[in-house]
Protein backbone atom coordinates (compact mmCIF):
# COMPACT_ATOMS: atom_id res chain seq x y z
CA UNK A 1 0.00 0.00 0.00
CA UNK A 2 1.81 3.08 -1.51
CA UNK A 3 0.95 6.79 -0.46
CA UNK A 4 2.22 10.02 -2.10
CA UNK A 5 3.18 11.81 0.36
CA UNK A 6 2.05 15.88 0.31
CA UNK A 7 3.27 16.93 4.31
CA UNK A 8 2.59 20.94 3.56
CA UNK A 9 4.29 23.40 5.29
CA UNK A 10 2.39 22.82 8.76
CA UNK A 11 3.93 19.23 9.31
CA UNK A 12 7.70 20.58 8.35
CA UNK A 13 6.97 23.02 10.77
CA UNK A 14 4.73 24.01 13.45
CA UNK A 15 3.64 20.75 13.25
CA UNK A 16 6.11 18.01 13.00
CA UNK A 17 4.85 15.63 15.79
CA UNK A 18 1.97 15.11 13.55
CA UNK A 19 4.25 14.38 10.54
CA UNK A 20 5.98 12.02 13.01
CA UNK A 21 3.00 10.60 14.23
CA UNK A 22 1.38 9.59 11.17
CA UNK A 23 4.55 7.99 10.00
CA UNK A 24 4.71 5.50 13.20
CA UNK A 25 1.08 4.99 13.17
CA UNK A 26 0.86 4.48 9.33
CA UNK A 27 3.81 1.72 9.57
CA UNK A 28 2.43 -0.47 11.90
CA UNK A 29 -0.29 -0.90 8.98
CA UNK A 30 2.04 -1.49 5.91
CA UNK A 31 1.36 2.01 4.35
CA UNK A 32 4.04 3.29 2.74
CA UNK A 33 4.38 7.16 2.42
CA UNK A 34 6.70 8.84 -0.94
CA UNK A 35 6.81 12.31 0.35
CA UNK A 36 5.89 14.09 -3.40
CA UNK A 37 9.48 14.81 -4.75
CA UNK A 38 10.11 18.08 -4.70
CA UNK A 39 6.92 19.63 -3.04
CA UNK A 40 5.87 23.40 -2.96
CA UNK A 41 3.35 24.89 -0.39
CA UNK A 42 0.02 24.98 -1.92
CA UNK A 43 -0.56 28.85 -1.26
CA UNK A 44 -3.44 27.77 1.44
CA UNK A 45 -5.81 30.75 2.20
CA UNK A 46 -3.39 33.36 0.79
CA UNK A 47 -3.10 32.42 -2.43
CA UNK A 48 -6.45 32.39 -3.39
CA UNK A 49 -7.01 36.12 -2.10
CA UNK A 50 -4.51 37.51 -3.63
CA UNK A 51 -5.09 35.68 -7.38
CA UNK A 52 -6.77 32.89 -7.76
CA UNK A 53 -4.84 31.44 -11.03
CA UNK A 54 -2.14 31.73 -8.96
CA UNK A 55 -3.54 29.67 -6.49
CA UNK A 56 -4.64 27.20 -8.85
CA UNK A 57 -1.34 27.22 -10.49
CA UNK A 58 0.48 26.33 -6.98
CA UNK A 59 -1.81 22.94 -6.49
CA UNK A 60 -1.09 22.30 -9.92
CA UNK A 61 2.68 22.37 -9.48
CA UNK A 62 2.28 19.72 -7.00
CA UNK A 63 -0.50 17.64 -8.60
CA UNK A 64 1.69 17.30 -11.85
CA UNK A 65 4.34 16.25 -10.00
CA UNK A 66 1.85 13.24 -7.97
CA UNK A 67 0.22 12.11 -11.64
CA UNK A 68 3.87 11.21 -12.72
CA UNK A 69 3.87 8.54 -9.89
CA UNK A 70 -0.04 7.23 -9.93
CA UNK A 71 -0.44 6.63 -6.35
CA UNK A 72 -3.34 8.71 -4.39
CA UNK A 73 -2.14 11.66 -2.75
CA UNK A 74 -2.01 12.21 0.60
CA UNK A 75 -2.37 15.28 2.40
CA UNK A 76 -2.72 15.14 6.29
CA UNK A 77 -3.36 19.25 6.18
CA UNK A 78 -6.99 20.61 5.95
CA UNK A 79 -6.38 23.38 3.72
CA UNK A 80 -3.84 21.60 1.78
CA UNK A 81 -6.11 19.01 1.15
CA UNK A 82 -8.85 21.34 0.51
CA UNK A 83 -7.03 23.14 -2.06
CA UNK A 84 -5.67 20.59 -3.54
CA UNK A 85 -8.94 18.47 -4.50
CA UNK A 86 -10.36 21.63 -5.87
CA UNK A 87 -8.25 22.59 -8.14
CA UNK A 88 -7.56 18.59 -8.92
CA UNK A 89 -11.47 18.46 -9.88
CA UNK A 90 -11.87 21.40 -11.17
CA UNK A 91 -8.95 21.60 -13.62
CA UNK A 92 -9.93 17.86 -14.83
CA UNK A 93 -13.49 19.65 -15.68
CA UNK A 94 -12.59 22.54 -17.28
CA UNK A 95 -11.02 22.29 -19.93
CA UNK A 96 -9.60 26.11 -20.73
CA UNK A 97 -8.28 26.58 -17.42
CA UNK A 98 -6.52 23.85 -17.50
CA UNK A 99 -4.69 24.64 -20.45
CA UNK A 100 -4.23 28.47 -19.60
CA UNK A 101 -2.83 26.85 -16.02
CA UNK A 102 -1.04 24.41 -17.75
CA UNK A 103 0.84 27.46 -19.69
CA UNK A 104 1.45 29.36 -16.72
CA UNK A 105 3.16 25.49 -14.95
CA UNK A 106 4.92 24.69 -17.89
CA UNK A 107 7.16 22.99 -18.66
CA UNK A 108 4.67 20.73 -15.82
CA UNK A 109 1.45 19.20 -16.95
CA UNK A 110 -1.65 18.74 -14.52
CA UNK A 111 -4.23 16.91 -15.62
CA UNK A 112 -6.60 16.45 -12.55
CA UNK A 113 -6.37 13.17 -12.47
CA UNK A 114 -4.78 12.07 -8.62
CA UNK A 115 -6.84 10.66 -6.03
CA UNK A 116 -6.92 13.46 -3.41
CA UNK A 117 -7.01 11.84 0.28
CA UNK A 118 -7.22 13.03 3.69
CA UNK A 119 -6.28 11.33 6.97
CA UNK A 120 -9.51 10.23 7.71
CA UNK A 121 -10.11 8.67 4.47
CA UNK A 122 -6.90 6.93 4.86
CA UNK A 123 -7.84 5.19 8.19
CA UNK A 124 -11.67 4.38 6.94
CA UNK A 125 -11.12 2.73 3.67
CA UNK A 126 -7.55 2.68 2.64
CA UNK A 127 -6.47 1.02 5.68
CA UNK A 128 -10.57 0.23 6.75
CA UNK A 129 -12.27 -0.22 9.65
CA UNK A 130 -11.36 -3.93 9.69
CA UNK A 131 -7.65 -3.84 9.69
CA UNK A 132 -7.50 -1.06 11.77
CA UNK A 133 -8.41 -2.56 14.99
CA UNK A 134 -5.80 -6.04 14.48
CA UNK A 135 -3.22 -3.86 15.85
CA UNK A 136 -4.85 -1.94 18.71
CA UNK A 137 -3.12 -3.17 22.51
CA UNK A 138 -4.55 -0.62 24.77
CA UNK A 139 -7.49 -0.03 26.08
CA UNK A 140 -8.80 3.59 25.54
CA UNK A 141 -12.45 3.14 26.61
CA UNK A 142 -12.07 5.43 29.72
CA UNK A 143 -10.88 8.06 27.31
CA UNK A 144 -13.47 10.68 26.48
CA UNK A 145 -13.28 12.49 23.15
CA UNK A 146 -15.06 15.16 21.20
CA UNK A 147 -14.40 14.94 17.45
CA UNK A 148 -13.69 18.45 15.56
CA UNK A 149 -13.96 17.91 12.26
CA UNK A 150 -12.94 21.61 11.51
CA UNK A 151 -14.07 24.16 8.85
CA UNK A 152 -12.49 23.55 5.52
CA UNK A 153 -12.55 19.53 5.45
CA UNK A 154 -15.78 18.86 3.91
CA UNK A 155 -16.71 21.77 3.23
CA UNK A 156 -16.23 21.65 -0.66
CA UNK A 157 -18.42 24.40 -2.92
CA UNK A 158 -18.26 23.34 -5.82
CA UNK A 159 -17.81 19.15 -5.40
CA UNK A 160 -18.63 16.40 -3.44
CA UNK A 161 -17.25 16.24 -0.32
CA UNK A 162 -15.91 12.97 1.24
CA UNK A 163 -18.60 13.28 3.97
CA UNK A 164 -21.77 15.28 4.65
CA UNK A 165 -20.48 18.64 4.37
CA UNK A 166 -22.87 20.32 8.12
CA UNK A 167 -22.76 16.70 10.12
CA UNK A 168 -19.89 14.40 9.24
CA UNK A 169 -19.25 10.93 10.79
CA UNK A 170 -16.46 9.48 9.06
CA UNK A 171 -14.16 10.51 11.82
CA UNK A 172 -16.32 9.44 14.66
CA UNK A 173 -16.60 6.61 13.07
CA UNK A 174 -13.05 6.36 13.23
CA UNK A 175 -12.80 7.27 16.92
CA UNK A 176 -15.34 4.09 17.60
CA UNK A 177 -12.53 1.74 15.73
CA UNK A 178 -9.76 3.30 18.39
CA UNK A 179 -12.00 2.59 21.31
CA UNK A 180 -12.21 5.69 22.62
CA UNK A 181 -15.68 7.15 24.29
CA UNK A 182 -16.80 10.15 21.76
CA UNK A 183 -19.32 13.15 23.00
CA UNK A 184 -22.00 14.34 20.93
CA UNK A 185 -21.23 17.98 20.28
CA UNK A 186 -22.30 20.84 18.72
CA UNK A 187 -18.75 22.15 17.60
CA UNK A 188 -17.41 19.52 15.46
CA UNK A 189 -17.42 21.66 12.87
CA UNK A 190 -17.18 25.47 14.26
CA UNK A 191 -14.45 27.46 12.62
CA UNK A 192 -11.62 28.33 15.23
CA UNK A 193 -10.22 31.17 13.08
CA UNK A 194 -7.36 30.23 11.47
CA UNK A 195 -7.16 32.32 8.94
CA UNK A 196 -6.85 35.67 11.45
CA UNK A 197 -4.73 34.14 13.49
CA UNK A 198 -1.77 36.96 13.07
CA UNK A 199 -3.91 39.68 11.74
CA UNK A 200 -7.08 39.25 14.39
CA UNK A 201 -5.56 37.82 17.21
CA UNK A 202 -8.71 38.99 19.24
CA UNK A 203 -11.36 37.34 16.86
CA UNK A 204 -8.94 33.97 16.72
CA UNK A 205 -9.35 34.02 20.84
CA UNK A 206 -12.65 34.38 20.92
CA UNK A 207 -13.49 31.57 18.39
CA UNK A 208 -11.14 29.40 19.58
CA UNK A 209 -11.90 29.87 23.58
CA UNK A 210 -15.90 29.20 22.69
CA UNK A 211 -14.78 25.71 20.89
CA UNK A 212 -12.53 25.09 23.86
CA UNK A 213 -14.83 25.85 26.64
CA UNK A 214 -17.84 23.47 24.88
CA UNK A 215 -15.41 20.42 24.84
CA UNK A 216 -14.30 21.43 28.59
CA UNK A 217 -18.07 21.81 29.67
CA UNK A 218 -19.48 18.51 28.35
CA UNK A 219 -16.93 16.65 30.32
CA UNK A 220 -14.11 15.58 27.22
CA UNK A 221 -10.87 14.70 28.34
CA UNK A 222 -8.78 15.86 24.42
CA UNK A 223 -10.55 17.55 21.60
CA UNK A 224 -9.03 15.35 18.46
CA UNK A 225 -8.87 16.70 14.95
CA UNK A 226 -7.50 15.96 12.15
CA UNK A 227 -6.48 19.65 10.70
CA UNK A 228 -2.77 21.40 11.92
CA UNK A 229 -4.33 24.61 11.78
CA UNK A 230 -7.20 23.76 14.16
CA UNK A 231 -4.47 21.80 16.98
CA UNK A 232 -2.11 25.07 17.00
CA UNK A 233 -4.81 27.53 16.96
CA UNK A 234 -6.32 25.46 20.35
CA UNK A 235 -3.40 24.55 22.09
CA UNK A 236 -1.56 28.34 22.10
CA UNK A 237 -4.76 29.63 24.19
CA UNK A 238 -2.85 29.61 27.09
CA UNK A 239 -0.06 31.83 25.28
CA UNK A 240 -2.75 34.31 24.84
CA UNK A 241 -4.18 34.30 28.80
CA UNK A 242 -6.80 31.19 28.54
CA UNK A 243 -5.24 29.17 31.58
CA UNK A 244 -8.54 27.83 32.89
CA UNK A 245 -10.41 25.14 31.62
CA UNK A 246 -7.97 23.84 28.53
CA UNK A 247 -8.06 20.07 27.80
CA UNK A 248 -5.26 18.62 25.43
CA UNK A 249 -6.28 19.04 21.55
CA UNK A 250 -4.56 15.43 19.69
CA UNK A 251 -4.19 14.56 16.39
CA UNK A 252 -6.24 11.65 15.05
CA UNK A 253 -3.29 9.34 14.22
CA UNK A 254 -2.17 10.33 17.81
CA UNK A 255 -5.67 8.62 19.32
CA UNK A 256 -4.12 5.32 17.27
CA UNK A 257 -0.58 5.96 18.46
CA UNK A 258 -2.27 5.58 21.71
CA UNK A 259 -4.14 2.64 20.88
CA UNK A 260 -0.89 0.67 19.58
CA UNK A 261 1.96 1.83 21.61
CA UNK A 262 0.21 3.11 24.79
CA UNK A 263 2.37 6.83 24.55
CA UNK A 264 2.77 9.64 21.99
CA UNK A 265 5.97 10.35 20.17
CA UNK A 266 4.90 14.18 20.50
CA UNK A 267 4.40 14.40 24.09
CA UNK A 268 7.17 17.74 24.52
CA UNK A 269 5.44 19.30 21.28
CA UNK A 270 2.00 19.88 22.87
CA UNK A 271 1.44 23.04 23.86
CA UNK A 272 -1.24 22.06 26.16
CA UNK A 273 0.47 18.81 28.49
CA UNK A 274 -0.89 15.39 27.42
CA UNK A 275 -0.04 13.99 31.13
CA UNK A 276 -4.26 13.61 31.84
CA UNK A 277 -4.80 11.59 28.61
CA UNK A 278 -2.06 8.75 28.36
CA UNK A 279 -2.66 8.44 32.33
CA UNK A 280 -5.91 6.90 31.61
CA UNK A 281 -4.65 4.46 29.09
CA UNK A 282 -4.86 0.46 30.65
CA UNK A 283 -3.35 -2.68 28.88
CA UNK A 284 -5.62 -4.73 26.57
CA UNK A 285 -6.68 -7.97 28.17
CA UNK A 286 -5.33 -10.91 25.91
CA UNK A 287 -8.16 -12.83 24.71
CA UNK B 1 -23.88 56.47 -6.09
CA UNK B 2 -25.60 53.82 -7.86
CA UNK B 3 -23.50 51.66 -10.52
CA UNK B 4 -25.61 48.99 -12.42
CA UNK B 5 -23.05 47.59 -13.96
CA UNK B 6 -21.37 46.18 -10.36
CA UNK B 7 -23.33 43.51 -10.51
CA UNK B 8 -22.41 41.80 -13.57
CA UNK B 9 -18.83 43.00 -13.17
CA UNK B 10 -19.08 40.59 -9.73
CA UNK B 11 -21.25 37.90 -11.23
CA UNK B 12 -18.13 37.82 -14.28
CA UNK B 13 -15.17 37.93 -12.07
CA UNK B 14 -16.42 35.54 -9.23
CA UNK B 15 -18.57 33.03 -11.68
CA UNK B 16 -21.41 33.02 -9.24
CA UNK B 17 -24.91 33.80 -9.85
CA UNK B 18 -25.28 36.41 -7.33
CA UNK B 19 -28.43 38.07 -8.76
CA UNK B 20 -30.40 34.52 -7.70
CA UNK B 21 -30.20 35.36 -4.07
CA UNK B 22 -33.44 36.08 -2.69
CA UNK B 23 -32.99 36.83 0.40
CA UNK B 24 -33.30 34.13 3.12
CA UNK B 25 -30.98 34.90 5.48
CA UNK B 26 -29.02 31.56 6.02
CA UNK B 27 -26.05 33.13 5.29
CA UNK B 28 -26.48 35.25 7.69
CA UNK B 29 -27.38 32.95 10.21
CA UNK B 30 -24.80 30.63 10.31
CA UNK B 31 -21.38 32.96 10.44
CA UNK B 32 -19.27 32.82 13.37
CA UNK B 33 -18.09 36.48 13.03
CA UNK B 34 -21.38 38.63 12.26
CA UNK B 35 -21.38 40.16 15.14
CA UNK B 36 -18.24 41.98 14.06
CA UNK B 37 -19.38 43.24 10.43
CA UNK B 38 -20.76 46.43 9.44
CA UNK B 39 -22.86 44.84 6.82
CA UNK B 40 -24.29 41.20 7.19
CA UNK B 41 -23.14 39.09 4.48
CA UNK B 42 -26.98 38.71 3.08
CA UNK B 43 -27.03 42.28 2.80
CA UNK B 44 -23.71 42.33 0.85
CA UNK B 45 -25.01 40.22 -1.21
CA UNK B 46 -27.85 42.36 -1.68
CA UNK B 47 -26.36 46.05 -1.89
CA UNK B 48 -24.34 44.26 -5.10
CA UNK B 49 -27.35 43.42 -6.44
CA UNK B 50 -28.33 47.17 -5.99
CA UNK B 51 -25.04 48.28 -7.35
CA UNK B 52 -24.04 50.27 -4.03
CA UNK B 53 -20.10 49.46 -5.44
CA UNK B 54 -19.13 51.65 -2.70
CA UNK B 55 -21.31 50.21 0.21
CA UNK B 56 -19.63 46.90 -0.70
CA UNK B 57 -16.30 47.39 -1.47
CA UNK B 58 -15.86 49.57 1.45
CA UNK B 59 -17.20 47.50 3.86
CA UNK B 60 -15.76 45.67 6.97
CA UNK B 61 -17.29 43.08 6.40
CA UNK B 62 -15.14 41.67 3.38
CA UNK B 63 -12.32 41.65 5.30
CA UNK B 64 -13.93 40.32 8.40
CA UNK B 65 -15.07 37.08 6.93
CA UNK B 66 -13.22 33.90 7.76
CA UNK B 67 -13.43 32.11 4.65
CA UNK B 68 -14.83 29.23 6.64
CA UNK B 69 -17.18 28.52 3.75
CA UNK B 70 -20.50 27.80 5.92
CA UNK B 71 -22.63 30.39 4.77
CA UNK B 72 -21.78 28.59 1.14
CA UNK B 73 -22.31 25.08 1.74
CA UNK B 74 -25.60 26.64 3.07
CA UNK B 75 -26.94 29.15 0.64
CA UNK B 76 -30.10 27.23 -1.45
CA UNK B 77 -29.32 28.96 -4.46
CA UNK B 78 -25.52 27.39 -4.70
CA UNK B 79 -23.82 31.03 -4.57
CA UNK B 80 -20.36 30.77 -3.02
CA UNK B 81 -20.68 33.50 -0.80
CA UNK B 82 -16.79 33.11 0.28
CA UNK B 83 -15.97 33.63 -2.63
CA UNK B 84 -17.75 36.43 -3.88
CA UNK B 85 -16.08 37.84 -0.82
CA UNK B 86 -12.68 37.17 -1.61
CA UNK B 87 -13.68 38.44 -5.26
CA UNK B 88 -14.93 42.30 -3.68
CA UNK B 89 -11.24 41.94 -1.73
CA UNK B 90 -9.51 42.04 -4.72
CA UNK B 91 -11.54 44.38 -6.66
CA UNK B 92 -11.78 46.69 -2.90
CA UNK B 93 -7.88 46.49 -2.87
CA UNK B 94 -7.73 47.54 -6.85
CA UNK B 95 -10.08 50.62 -6.42
CA UNK B 96 -8.34 51.23 -2.69
CA UNK B 97 -11.02 51.01 -1.01
CA UNK B 98 -10.21 48.35 1.51
CA UNK B 99 -11.40 48.98 5.05
CA UNK B 100 -8.54 47.11 6.45
CA UNK B 101 -5.31 45.94 4.33
CA UNK B 102 -3.54 43.40 7.07
CA UNK B 103 -5.01 40.15 5.66
CA UNK B 104 -4.36 41.49 2.37
CA UNK B 105 -0.34 42.74 3.30
CA UNK B 106 -0.11 39.46 5.49
CA UNK B 107 -0.99 37.08 2.73
CA UNK B 108 1.11 38.94 0.52
CA UNK B 109 3.99 38.45 2.53
CA UNK B 110 3.16 34.72 2.76
CA UNK B 111 3.33 34.40 -0.78
CA UNK B 112 6.39 36.39 -1.37
CA UNK B 113 8.23 33.73 0.64
CA UNK B 114 6.23 31.31 -0.88
CA UNK B 115 7.83 32.91 -4.31
CA UNK B 116 11.40 32.92 -3.27
CA UNK B 117 11.48 29.64 -1.02
CA UNK B 118 9.17 27.46 -3.22
CA UNK B 119 7.96 26.47 0.82
CA UNK B 120 6.32 28.87 3.50
CA UNK B 121 8.91 30.88 5.87
CA UNK B 122 7.16 31.34 8.58
CA UNK B 123 9.25 33.60 10.41
CA UNK B 124 10.39 35.28 7.84
CA UNK B 125 7.12 36.73 6.98
CA UNK B 126 5.91 36.60 10.31
CA UNK B 127 9.04 39.11 10.85
CA UNK B 128 8.13 40.84 7.58
CA UNK B 129 4.07 41.76 8.84
CA UNK B 130 5.07 42.84 12.13
CA UNK B 131 7.74 45.13 11.18
CA UNK B 132 4.91 47.01 8.15
CA UNK B 133 2.92 46.82 10.87
CA UNK B 134 5.38 48.72 13.46
CA UNK B 135 4.91 46.04 16.12
CA UNK B 136 7.38 43.97 16.39
CA UNK B 137 6.31 42.84 20.36
CA UNK B 138 3.47 42.23 20.58
CA UNK B 139 2.43 38.17 21.01
CA UNK B 140 6.03 37.77 22.25
CA UNK B 141 4.68 35.32 24.48
CA UNK B 142 2.82 33.00 22.22
CA UNK B 143 6.11 33.48 19.94
CA UNK B 144 8.38 32.13 22.93
CA UNK B 145 5.80 29.52 23.96
CA UNK B 146 5.86 27.83 20.55
CA UNK B 147 9.45 28.34 20.15
CA UNK B 148 9.95 26.26 23.46
CA UNK B 149 7.83 23.40 22.37
CA UNK B 150 10.08 23.29 18.77
CA UNK B 151 7.10 24.62 16.87
CA UNK B 152 8.55 27.46 15.67
CA UNK B 153 10.61 26.49 12.21
CA UNK B 154 13.85 28.83 12.04
CA UNK B 155 15.24 27.64 8.41
CA UNK B 156 14.25 28.62 5.59
CA UNK B 157 12.83 25.81 3.56
CA UNK B 158 14.12 26.18 -0.09
CA UNK B 159 12.68 23.33 -2.82
CA UNK B 160 15.11 22.60 -5.27
CA UNK B 161 13.30 24.34 -8.63
CA UNK B 162 13.02 27.37 -7.18
CA UNK B 163 13.93 28.54 -10.56
CA UNK B 164 10.38 27.18 -12.23
CA UNK B 165 8.51 28.18 -9.07
CA UNK B 166 9.87 31.77 -10.22
CA UNK B 167 8.61 31.30 -13.48
CA UNK B 168 5.14 30.91 -12.19
CA UNK B 169 4.99 33.58 -10.39
CA UNK B 170 6.53 35.62 -13.19
CA UNK B 171 4.53 33.98 -16.15
CA UNK B 172 1.00 35.14 -14.25
CA UNK B 173 2.67 38.73 -12.80
CA UNK B 174 0.71 40.99 -15.52
CA UNK B 175 -2.55 40.54 -13.66
CA UNK B 176 -2.49 39.72 -9.71
CA UNK B 177 -5.81 40.46 -8.50
CA UNK B 178 -7.34 38.46 -10.53
CA UNK B 179 -10.11 36.20 -9.96
CA UNK B 180 -11.28 32.54 -11.14
S1 LIG C 1 -28.06 32.16 1.82
FE1 LIG C 1 -27.94 32.63 -0.38
S2 LIG C 1 -30.06 33.08 -1.00
FE2 LIG C 1 -29.99 33.19 1.24
S3 LIG C 1 -29.63 35.36 1.68
FE3 LIG C 1 -27.62 34.36 1.65
S4 LIG C 1 -26.90 34.60 -0.46
FE4 LIG C 1 -29.09 35.03 -0.47
S1 LIG D 1 -17.20 32.34 4.99
FE1 LIG D 1 -17.14 34.41 5.88
S2 LIG D 1 -19.21 35.23 5.63
FE2 LIG D 1 -19.34 33.03 5.28
S3 LIG D 1 -19.91 32.17 7.28
FE3 LIG D 1 -17.66 32.11 7.17
S4 LIG D 1 -16.95 34.01 8.10
FE4 LIG D 1 -19.15 34.28 7.64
Amino acid sequence: MILTYYPGCSLKTSSKFYDASIKRVFSSYGVQMDELDDWSCCGASAAHTIDDKLAHALVARNLSIAEKKGNPLFAPCSACYNRAKTTNETLRIDRSLREEINGVISPLNCLGTVEVLNIIEIFKDFIGLERLTEKLRYDLSSLKVVPYYGCVLTRITKFMPFDDREDPKSMDMVLWISGVETIKWPYKMECCGASKTLTDKDLTFELSSRIMDMAFTLGADAIVTPCPLCQLNLDILPSLGKKERVLPILFLSEVFELAIFGNLSGTSSHMIPVDGVTGKIGKKHSP
Amino acid sequence: MKDSAFLKEMEEASKEQISSCYQCYRCTIGCPVVSRMDLKPHMVIRYIILGEREKVLSSKTIWTCLQCITCSVRCPNDIDIAHVFDTARKLSIKEEMASNRDTWLFDSLFLESVKKHGRLNEIEAILKYKLAKKDLFSDTKMGMDMFLKGRIGIMPHNIKDRKGMGRIFENLKEGTGRDR
